[in-house]
């Protein structure tokens, strides 16, 4: 048995490396291991008083820090059977678009172009395509600076709280969200046909999970149409090799992600996302986890579109502020919200002091785990003795990348 | 050129990820440094002399703690940057023994990945700068490495995150609405920016060192009615081993 070992992932989020398990001269197994170390978030947040939970949550991962908060604060009011008006839904969904330009932009421009144009990495890369590289951080600032409006700062802000929020955004603010809608579009539209020349490789999942609504829910869904809570059909096993967990789906690998998002919710889409979708639908519906980078570009233009659709009709009613009143009382709810790189779910049992005595953090990254593994599986099989093992390493750090991975954010979800 | 490497132990990512918010501002830099190592932004790697090693995150298990002495081995300056690297932040708030908490969340005591309980950066090499924050403001890492380009002494903050709050006029919400904000012992250099929206400081930043506190601010907020436990629990969030009171 030989052991092909690949070094640490780079240009991804957090720690992780993978192994290729090799005998007589076939490829048997591939394992990714999550080598960050464990972050016992959930009990961090055990017996603590509901209100500085989210706060806490937040810190499980800087790149999609607001999806953690707000999957914690919507995990929290449907504990207290809360519901918030239109205005603080829309302000919250405003930040989880800003978060996946944010992400989305990251992860295009910055650590995956490098691959298509050659380069080691962005800033190399910006040498001779600096203008690329610029648009990618224009788009990238624009969503940062959404997430400092919404969530109190580009990182780790508090302002999102159960009920409603600490501040609420000026009209100033919302203008120039408006207004530089319309500028970046056209740096997007751009992403899209340069992400759609890249070559298709990774496994195929079995099916896709997503929320019920396009960027958070009531419930998840599944591309066979089952509409459900997560224990019931997801089952989670640990690993000796990892500090990660993996799922499955009905005893099936499955996806979470832009694309999944594209396949099972397309009829959500804004106008010219909509079209760009259809546009490169049989593409996408090959399935390959690459598509993924792909479908990450058409949700850039979705997000724009939408953000400019939301700060528009929030500008039209003018901002009341008005935060939702919260009687702590014994209960139990689930969030679901999409963060950038897919489904995340934060579940709560709640006394009647108000403080937190059950948590359960189920992260993307986590649920991609089992397709990760069977992709660098498939990958490693195509290509092993057919081309030179730096080579080969460098196809398989392509695929993981593919996912976007968070890493930081896969070692703990957990179960108390 | 000054050599630059970036390792990140166990965290969130968001102090690596800080530096790439400095966009355009990221480009100034790279008039002063070459850089040498950055997983998260760069496939290229060279293990060799660093003038300056940037560190976040805790050392939470055994391949942390090689990264760690690897980069101090290997630099002349080192920067334990963010509240992890520094004091320890969210996940070294969380008591208890390794194995236990282990048992507690994977179902086994079988420590086959060899975690540690995670301790801060400066427990374990010694550092030449440490600069805190959860994360910290990306203007003083800029600051910081501008600083050490051209010579000069970087400066500590010594200040409170009352002074930036005064400085801004925002309300103080300890005196005005009886929030239990961490702003008078927590240091300073975020902007009083959780003030900003007018919340109280959760102290993100680790105490004030020397001059705070926090025996004050304890019988204050408890005076104001808040359980003694709910208030331990608070304070120690960021920095469990440093508050006395």
């Amino acid at each position: 048995m030989v052991i092909l070992e690949l070094g640490e992932f780079t240009r991804v989020e957090g720690n992780g490396k993978a192994e290729i398990i090799i005998e007589n001269g076939e490829v048997k197994e591939a394992r990714v291991k999550i080598v960050e170390g464990p972050r016992f978030f959930e009990l961090l947040t055990l017996g603590r008083y509901y209100w500085d939970v989210p706060d806490l949550e937040a810190r499980i991962c800087a790149i999609c820090y607001l999806a953690h908060s707000f999957a914690s604060v919507l995990g929290i009011e449907n504990a207290f059977g809360v519901k918030v008006p239109g205005e603080i839904q829309l302000l919250r969904e405003l930040g989880l678009i800003g978060e996946i330009l944010e992400s989305h932009s990251l992860h295009l421009y910055l650590l995956v172009a490098p691959d298509l144009f050659g380069y080691p990495d962005a800033i190399r890369m910006a040498s001779k395509h600096g203008e690329i590289v610029r648009e990618g951080l224009a788009l990238k600032a624009f969503g940062n600076y959404i997430r400092e409006v919404i969530g109190g700062r580009e990182i780790h802000g508090i302002n999102v709280k159960p009920g409603g929020f600490g501040r609420y955004p000026t009209v100033d603010e919302l203008e120039k969200i408006d207004k530089s809608c319309d500028a970046l579009l056209r740096f997007a539209k751009r992403a899209v046909n340069i992400f759609a020349t890249q070559e298709v490789f990774g496994a195929v999942p079995r099916y896709h999970i997503a929320t019920d609504g396009y960027l958070y829910g009531e419930k998840l869904i599944a591309s066979d149409g089952e509409r459900f809570d997560y224990f019931e059909h997801i089952k989670e096993k640990t690993l000796p090799y990892s500090f990660a967990k993996q799922s499955h789906y009905k005893e099936s690998v499955f996806m979470t992600g832009a694309l999944s998002r594209l396949m099972v919710k397309s009829d959500k889409l804004t106008p010219i996302a909509k079209e760009l979708f259809e546009q490169h639908k049989e593409k996408l519906s090959q399935g390959h986890v690459s598509l993924n980078n792909l479908a990450q570009a058409i949700e850039l233009v979705y997000s724009l579109e939408r953000a400019k659709e939301i700060v528009s009709t929030l500008l039209d009613h003018g901002i009341k502020g008005e935060n939702v009143p919260i009687e702590p009382k014994e209960g139990e709810g689930i969030g679901y919200v999409e963060a950038p790189r897919g489904v995340l779910i934060h579940h709560y049992r709640i006394d009647e002091n108000g403080n937190i005595a059950y948590s359960n953090i189920i992260t993307p990254t986590a649920l991609n785990h089992a397709l990760m593994e069977l992709s660098l599986y498939e990958e490693a099989r195509k290509h092993y003795g057919a081309v030179d093992e730096n080579f080969l390493k460098h196809k398989l750090e392509e695929t993981v990348r593919a996912f976007d991975p968070c890493i930081s954010c896969s070692v703990h979800f957990v179960r108390i | 050129m000054l050599k630059l490497g970036v390792f990140e132990l166990t965290d969130c990512g968001g102090c690596a990820l800080n530096i790439l918010f400095l966009y355009e501002k990221l480009f100034d830099l790279l008039e002063f440094y070459d850089i040498k190592e950055f997983h998260m932004a760069s496939s290229f790697k060279e293990h060799d002399h660093l003038d300056v090693a940037i560190v976040t995150g805790t050392v939470s298990c055994q391949r942390d703690l090689e990264v760690l002495r690897h980069a101090r081995n290997y630099s002349n300056y080192l920067i334990a940057l963010g509240t992890c690297a520094t004091h320890g932040s969210v996940q070294g708030a969380v008591e208890g023994k390794i194995r236990d908490k282990l048992e507690k969340v994977y179902g086994t005591r079988a420590n086959t990945m060899k975690a540690l309980d995670p301790k801060p950066v400066v427990e374990y090499v010694a550092v030449d700068f440490a600069l805190p924050g959860c994360p910290y403001d990306k203007m003083e890492i800029y600051q910081l490495l501008l600083d050490l380009a051209k010579g000069v002494e970087p400066i500590k903050k010594d200040y409170p995150v009352c002074i930036e709050c005064k400085l801004n006029e925002y309300e103080c919400v300890l005196v005005k609405k009886g929030l239990p904000c961490l702003g008078p012992i927590t240091v300073g250099g975020c902007n009083a920016i959780c003030v900003k929206s007018k919340l109280g400081c959760i102290g993100c930043r680790g105490p004030l060192p020397k001059e705070a506190n926090p025996a004050g601010e304890f019988e204050i907020l408890k005076n104001l009615g808040y359980d003694e436990e709910y208030l331990r629990r608070k304070f120690k969030t960021f920095a469990r081993g440093e508050l006395r009171w």
